[in-house]
């Protein structure tokens, strides 16, 4: 280690318990992943399935517009959600996240460039590559739109595991500012963002057999919207299948004072590792046994539901893992605090106004659908 | 100070104002936007003005892109920038005000859904529904401007905050009022530098009409921007005053920069006078570029004039630019920057010559490169450099933790003091004079 290098606390106080901002920051690092897997899996299915699609009218075409369709609402989403976690990892891990940020800074810079384009060619696709946008144009145009977003969209997500395993290492610091691409070879590297890739991957190819089994349910489209589910669901079986073996692949190739952490850790880190753990397995098993998902809207709500379950406690294990990575230079470290009670009941409340106002609009837009001369 | 530190070859000045100034001027026009769009469709609605309408319509899809999506991304940008180039700041200012951003985070959200919605459902729910959702989204935007105003000008103000250290006193700081009035403005005008492009793709008919709907908008905007601004000037401490304002500016720099942008706002209600008012025929591309261009400039020259007086500091009176507090001046001169500086004493370590270096990366690399922005070396004179940081060294004893300093008393205004031992100033001098560019050899006898 080289705690010679971890730049000194900062001098203020936190404005707040330790204890709440950890929360915070699992909290809505939660949100943000679930936009995220939309948006990083929902991009990259798309690209798979306009790749792989026969022409105009192929099923497969038309989930890569839907896909589509919604991303780019959903990567406004991803950035929005992602601001607070952001926010609170600054606050709570200044010392260790500059320092990782600045030793790849090129890339972590690069990084807003990459959002940037990704996020302008996902709308290029929307508007004018897409085949169900401009019908005889085949699959042309818009499927180098959509790829180019996939990749883009890859390469941001190799760049915060790469800033994650940096900021939580400071004894690889002094080795890193010589070479920073040696990140790469970190033995955790690689299943770490498969671990990622993976999740986002089924849960977007989930979200899609939910919708196509809704529209089919409602008499929209059954036979299309039948196809749509069952590749979807193929793409749910496997990656799920790939992400509880990677999931152990991680587990084990984490350091080793790491790994221990996690088992002699009681309760507090068992239980949501171990519920983890059981929740995958069990999603394999619910998912493996539904044939035809058109036919079991049950089971495919109750996979939905439980795969943000798992999610949500895979959150929790990952900040404990950051905190068992940083033990070595945080113990007997005490953050000062300095609560603002004010300011803190302040956000909670018009947090839940700005979410009470988000659901109104929500519910107005659905109560209120008009068209011809009524319509807005 | 004790981060490693990111060369960025242009310097990090540049980057951060690249991203900052695009960010604000999206940003602005976000919540300008949001008004004038909002009360389009309001009036359109009641008038049954399809033309109005439709400018509206064609300007919400240029919320959409330029703000949900650069406005965003740049936003974080600002965040990721600042992290780089000088991350001590940006983590004092998260710790003052981490439930500031926090709370700005919950209208932000707010503000993204309404545009998203409120774009998505033209044509598709009810006209009343979709106007209520487009004022939604302008008090949200505007709410998160309310917030974000606060922090900005705390850095240049912080009033009371550097005795209490208390949230309120440094958000409703002495500029923070009439910030928020210049701020009202400029949403406004840019509001309207935006949207003079989505205007001219009416009927001709109806753009004259259009044109003077939103001069009328300009015109509003230009008289709070011009009220705010002077407002602001008259907030400054006398000592931040005093270098770009009176008949001898410690700063001509700034003193131009100020004349610069109270041009560009003369240009702006010049430009809007002749082409939205009195003779909206007059408004084309060339004409609406140019209008577009001088609102861009008075913004960017304000917000250069404000990062301008705020220098040495980040935080004024608190922390200065590279990242060093006011408050270790004296313990630093005792200990040396080295001991602190983790990073640039690892780099001394492995280079034992290389001690002048790292206090260069400790203590200026935030500010100046070597041969880009803010370039040193051409300034290095070789006989003199010891002396001048000898006086940097001695300017840091008019810096008291907690008072304001007077800018006017100090021969260095924008530079921050040079702190550290004896044998440190001796040896960022020989470092530095090592770098000089050589004199150009004499010829003997002299003359061609």
């Amino acid at each position: 280690m080289s705690p010679d290098l971890v730049p000194r606390l900062d001098p203020i106080p936190l404005p707040g318990p330790p204890w709440l901002f950890q929360v915070l920051l699992v909290l809505t690092f939660f949100l943000h992943v679930v936009f995220m897997n939309l948006t990083l899996g929902g991009t990259l299915l798309a690209a798979v399935a306009q790749a792989r699609a026969g022409g105009v009218g192929d099923y497969r075409s038309t989930l890569a517009s839907r896909l589509m369709g919604i991303n780019t609402y959903g990567i406004s989403l991803t950035i929005t959600t992602g601001i607070a976690p952001l926010l609170f990892v600054q606050l709570l891990y200044q010392q260790f996240f500059y320092s990782a940020t600045i030793l790849i800074g090129g890339v972590w810079l690069a990084f807003l460039g990459m959002l940037l384009v990704g996020y302008y060619a996902a709308y290029a696709y929307k508007f004018r590559g897409a085949p169900a946008a401009r019908p005889g144009r085949g699959r042309g145009g818009g499927a180098g739109w959509l790829a180019l977003a996939a990749v883009l969209f890859l390469l941001i997500a190799m760049v915060h595991v790469a800033v994650n395993l940096i900021h939580a290492q400071p004894g690889k610091w002094a080795a890193l500012a010589a070479n920073p691409w040696s990140i790469l070879a970190d033995r955790v590297y690689w299943p770490r963002l498969l671990h990622f890739l993976f999740a986002s991957l089924g849960f977007s190819a989930l979200v899609a057999a939910w919708w196509a089994v809704r529209q089919a349910r409602a008499g929209r489209e059954p036979e299309l919207n039948g196809e749509i589910a069952g590749w979807a669901w193929r793409w749910v079986l496997w990656t799920t299948l790939l992400q509880v073996a990677d999931g152990f692949v991680l587990l084990f190739v984490l350091p080793r004072e790491v790994l221990l952490g996690l088992m002699r850790g009681g309760l507090a880190t068992l239980l949501p590792l171990g519920a983890a753990i059981v929740l995958g397995l069990g999603l394999l098993m619910m998912i493996s046994r539904v044939r035809r998902p058109v036919e079991e809207p049950g089971t495919v709500t109750g996979v939905l539901a439980a795969m943000l379950l798992t999610i949500a406690v895979m959150s929790i294990t990952r900040q404990q893992v950051r905190a068992l990575y940083l033990e070595p230079v945080t113990s007997g470290v005490e953050l000062a605090s300095a609560p603002q009670w004010g300011n803190v009941v302040l956000f909670a409340l018009l947090l839940i106004a700005g979410l009470a106002v988000v659901g109104y609009m929500v519910r107005e837009v659905l109560r209120h659908p008009a068209t011809g001369p009524e319509a807005a | 100070m004790d981060y490693p530190i990111f060369d960025v070859g242009i310097g990090g000045g540049v980057l951060m104002g690249m991203v900052a100034i695009t960010h604000v001027i999206v940003a602005h026009f976000a919540i300008g936007g949001g008004l004038v769009i909002a009360a389009s469709e309001t009036l359109a609605a009641r008038r049954g003005d399809r033309e109005l309408r439709e400018l509206a319509k064609r300007s919400s899809l240029m919320l959409i892109l330029v703000s949900t999506v650069f406005g965003a991304i740049s936003g974080v940008g600002i965040w990721v920038v600042a992290g780089l180039i000088s991350p001590a700041t940006i983590s004092a200012l998260i710790h003052t005000y981490v439930w500031g951003w926090a709370i700005e985070w919950t209208f932000f959200i707010v503000e993204i859904v309404a545009a998203l919605v409120y774009y998505a459902t033209w044509d598709r729910i009810a006209r009343r529904t979709h106007v209520m959702i487009g004022w939604i989204y302008f008090v949200a935007a505007y709410l998160s401007l309310v917030v974000i105003n606060g922090i900005v000008t705390f850095m240049l103000t912080p009033g009371r905050w550097l005795e209490t250290g208390a949230f309120w006193d440094g958000f409703f700081n002495p500029t923070y009022w009439p910030a928020l009035v210049l701020r009202t403005g400029i949403v406004l005008v840019m509001a309207v530098s935006f949207m003079v492009f989505p205007a001219l793709r009416a009927s001709p008919a109806a753009r004259p009409r259009l044109a003077r709907w939103l001069g009328g908008w300009l015109l509003a905007g230009v008289a709070l921007a011009y009220a705010g601004y002077r407002w602001w000037e008259a907030a400054l401490p006398e000592s931040t005053r005093a270098l770009f304002l009176g008949e001898r500016p410690g700063l001509t720099a700034l003193a131009d920069t100020r004349s610069f942008l109270l041009w560009a706002l003369t240009a702006v209600l010049g430009l809007g006078l002749l082409v939205l008012v009195a003779a909206p025929r007059a408004l084309r591309r060339p004409t609406a570029a140019l209008l577009m261009v001088a609102g861009f400039a008075f913004f960017g020259g304000y917000e250069r004039l404000r990062e301008g007086v705020r220098k040495p500091f980040l935080i004024h009176d608190y922390m200065f630019s590279n990242g060093i507090l006011v408050s270790e001046i004296a313990r630093l001169n005792e200990e040396g920057i080295l001991s602190r500086a983790g990073w640039a004493a690892h780099a001394a370590a492995e280079d034992p010559a290389g001690a002048g270096r790292a206090i260069f990366r400790a203590q200026c690399a935030s500010c100046h490169t070597l041969d880009g922005y803010q370039a040193l070396r051409p300034l290095i004179d070789p006989d003199f450099i010891e002396a001048n940081l000898y006086a940097l060294w001695e300017q840091g004893g008019e810096y008291v933790p907690g008072e304001p300093v007077d800018k006017a008393k100090l021969d260095y205004p924008f530079m921050p003091p040079f702190v550290g031992t004896e044998d440190e100033l001796a040896a960022l001098a020989g470092y530095l004079s090592s770098l000089a560019v050589p004199a150009p050899p004499t010829v003997a006898g002299g003359g061609p």
